[in-house]
């Protein structure tokens, strides 16, 4: 199956690699959409369906706190999965953004059978 | 993540090029970090990172991964403080290489032990492969250890 895949981060070197970590994890992509901050991913949610969204905390403008409430607010878009990918191995943090709703949490630095490992429980399968 | 292996810590210091990346941070203790990375070192790391040849990196390339790294490297010791208050790291930014911070590579080679401190700022210095890297961290308070040793 293709996955329709969403990732927010300010740090366009974080996009590409989160990317390339998808796809060397096994998981196949039909699109892989990006976002510079929680405004532009729900902008962008406007019109696009995606599976799963990856989403850094701290960022320009809107922040990823700020994009979980908005999320978890809306009757529609509240049932997308969202993993957390951040530096702040905190278990206040940890603890808040998985209450907000994000399904995953991934401290960087993370190898690569983190992220699948995450990936596989949060959309409920596994890949070869 | 970062596909690279630390060789060892401080060998003779050589001067080079470099690349300096910084950012700020509130929380208790509110503080700045600074990195800085021999320029070979950068290029070598950026294009691990990337997966990428090193010949077909851009300068912004470098840049958004040196920053990236200066972001991790932050969160990661921010973690490490026993804190009631969230930290908050600002979007890293490429600076002048000019500032301060050009005498840390001097100290770091003249220290015997890699983690150290100048002044109210703790210091760790490696070697990378292809050059060394530089992190300090200041706080207005401080809170040490930061960096694992």
């Amino acid at each position: 199956m293709a996955y329709r895949v969403l990732i927010v981060d300010d740090s366009p070197a974080m996009r590409s690699f989160v990317r390339r970590v998808i796809l060397l994890s096994g998981f196949e992509l039909s699109e892989c959409f990006d976002a510079g901050d929680g405004r532009e991913a729900l902008s962008l949610l406007q019109h696009e369906w995606v599976d799963a969204i990856l989403t850094d905390i701290n960022m320009p403008g809107m922040d990823g706190e700020e994009f979980l409430r908005l999320l978890a607010a809306d009757d529609v878009l509240r049932s997308i999965p969202v993993i957390v990918i951040s530096t702040d191995a905190t278990q206040t943090r940890i603890r808040r953004l998985m209450a907000l709703g994000a399904r995953g949490y991934i401290t960087k630095p993370f190898v690569p059978e983190t992220l699948r490992a995450e990936l596989e429980a949060t959309l409920g399968v596994t890949v070869d | 993540m970062f596909f690279i292996e630390c060789l060892s810590d401080l060998r003779e210091f050589v001067p080079e090029p470099e690349v300096v990346a910084g950012l700020t941070f509130d929380g208790d203790p509110a503080g700045e970090l600074e990195l800085k990375i021999s320029a070979s070192a950068a290029r070598s790391v950026s294009a691990d990172f990337l997966a990428t040849d090193e010949a077909d990196l851009s300068e912004q390339e470098i840049h958004d991964v040196v920053c990236e790294l200066a972001n991790m490297i932050c969160g990661s010791a921010l973690s490490r403080v026993e804190s009631a208050a969230t930290f908050r790291l600002s979007t890293p930014r490429i600076m002048d290489s000019a500032r301060d911070i050009a005498t840390l590579s001097e100290a770091a080679a003249s220290a015997s032990d890699p983690f150290f401190e100048v002044g109210d700022s703790a210091i760790h210095a490696v070697e990378l492969g292809s050059g060394r890297l530089v992190v300090s961290i200041h706080t207005e308070k401080l809170k040490w250890p930061l960096f694992p040793r």
